[in-house]
């Protein structure tokens, strides 16, 4: 038997107020894997991410994180059982998450940014924590940005930096929320290497985006959702060649057919 | 009939003893309420609804009652439990309980008032409630509150001449002595408006200086950016 999945999420649910937001949702991420999560605005892409940080409390289902139960776990006999919050903290490292709007701390330099997650929630000394930021942003192309506020910095640069933030916590899963669009259009390029090279080192990564030309040039698999539902998920490339739901088909027809107006006027409010 | 400020040489020394005590109460009450009000704050924002009910509760009792009904109650009410306490210590606890319900509305005002954002980051990359205020909501914050908190202390000094009416020989209570003693009311009162007057400059000049003092932390940051940073700047760098 191989090693468990690094994202496991079985039978999720979510309601906000009688409106069903999460509709029993599974998900298997494994190591190394790009998963694109796509579909329509509002469809629960952001609410499954925000349900993975536990930011936002599912009402119903699991998630397992590297083989770890996270908020909520199965005793036996079929008891479930709530973590308290020291429990679920614990996990949060394990789950690194990019903001859509990166969410930097802005009293903070970029360098601080990095470190002070390692020595408040990691416990690292404050030399080791300084010289694993250092390694992060040098790698990530920031070394002559590190002393500057986020406000200093561009769009782009913010993003790497919130990267950094999160990988220096040594995540085994990467969460990615709609990480274009924040950005100019011209930028999707260098997100998408930035993503790449993340690939590259054998990081596994959950990626929400609602461009289809960055999912599918990025990612291994793609799952497509729609009113909470994961409906269809599979291979990148037989996602987009040959779609069987029939609301993904029509998605991606609408999509393509006026994918400049996607990319650059809709902004996503869910 | 005419002015006298000379009946006030013989007892300036009194006045000045008020003034003192003045200062006093309203420092300790500052200092109480404003730990009270960060608690009741921080309570009031955790999630659930008995929280919110329980600091609602205190902050509305404290809002809603006159605070010379306050001081009555805490005055009257502790001797009726079996508790005696000196009439000062009674009237700064008063005070500093009606003040809290205002800098903890301040301080919760302040802390919603920052982009949600910045608190869930933090707690998404695993830092505890209280480390992510300390670390990433207190430093954001600290200069939003000093103006008003600067207002509520000054209207809580002020508010301090009402202890007098349970005894408590600060400023105003003195000025009654003074003014039974030298049946020169008008001289008396308009020199204990200028104490009080004297005070409020004091406290509003500190606050000056330590918005000045949080805000330059900020304002180096802000001025960090790269065209301040070209134009602003007085130190010569390689462009």
């Amino acid at each position: 038997m191989s090693a468990p999945p690094v994202l496991r999420v079985s039978n999720l649910t979510k309601r906000f107020h009688g409106v069903t937001a999460l509709d029993k949702v599974y998900l298997d991420v494994h190591a190394g894997q790009i998963v694109a999560l796509i579909g329509p605005s509002g469809c629960g892409k952001s609410t499954l991410l925000r349900c993975l940080t536990w930011l936002e409390q599912p009402d119903d289902g699991f998630i397992e994180v590297a083989g770890k139960p996270l908020g909520r776990e199965l005793m036996p006999g079929g008891v479930v059982r709530r973590q308290n919050r020291r429990q679920i903290d614990a996990l949060r490292p394990q789950v690194g998450i990019v903001f859509q709007q990166f969410h930097l701390w802005p009293h903070m330099t970029a360098l601080e940014n990095v470190v002070r997650p390692q020595t408040v929630v990691l416990g690292r000394p404050r030399d080791e924590a300084t010289r694993r930021g250092i390694e992060l942003l040098t790698r990530l192309g920031l070394a002559d940005r590190m002393d500057r506020h986020p406000h200093a910095l561009s769009g782009g640069q913010k993003q790497r930096v919130a990267i950094a933030r999160a990988l220096a916590m040594d995540p085994a899963l990467m969460l990615f929320d709609e990480p274009t669009s924040a950005l100019d259009p011209e930028l999707v390029g260098e997100v998408l290497a930035v993503l790449r090279a993340l690939a590259g080192t054998g990081m596994t990564m959950l990626v929400v985006t609602h461009e289809i030309g960055f999912a599918a040039s990025l990612a291994d698999r793609i799952a497509f959702m729609d009113h909470g539902r994961i409906l269809e998920e599979g291979p990148a490339r037989d996602i987009m060649a040959a779609p069987k739901e029939p609301r993904l088909r029509n998605f991606l027809d609408l999509v393509r057919a006026d994918h400049r107006i996607v990319t650059t006027t809709v902004t996503p409010t869910e | 009939m005419h002015f006298d400020p000379a009946v006030l040489v013989d007892y300036w020394p009194l006045l000045l003893q008020g003034a003192w005590l003045t200062l006093q109460v309203s420092v300790a009450a500052l200092v109480m309420g404003y730990v009270a009000g960060i608690a009741v704050a921080l309570i009031a924002l955790v999630p659930g609804w008995l929280p919110g009910l329980v600091t609602g509760c205190y902050v509305e009792t404290l809002r809603n009652i006159p605070f010379i009904i306050i001081l009555f109650v805490v005055y009257y009410g502790l001797p009726f439990c079996g508790i005696r306490l000196p009439a000062t210590l009674v009237g700064t606890t008063a005070l500093a309980l009606f003040a809290s319900a205002y800098y903890a509305e301040i301080v919760r005002a302040a802390i919603l008032a920052l982009p949600r954002g910045q608190f869930e980051s933090a707690r998404a990359i695993g830092m505890s409630p209280m480390s992510a205020m300390w670390h990433v909501v207190a430093p954001q914050i600290l200069r939003a509150l000093v103006p008003p908190s600067t207002n509520m202390t000054l209207t809580m000094m002020k508010e301090s001449s009402v202890l007098s009416s349970i005894t408590v020989p600060e400023l105003t209570y003195q000025s009654l002595v003074v003014q039974g003693n030298t049946f020169a009311p008008f001289e008396v009162f308009a020199a204990v408006a200028s104490i009080y007057w004297l005070i409020a400059v004091v406290i509003a000049e500190a606050s000056r200086r330590l918005e000045r003092r949080v805000g330059a932390v900020q304002a180096e940051a802000v001025s960090r950016n790269r065209i301040a940073d070209r134009y602003l700047s007085l130190v010569a760098r390689r462009t």
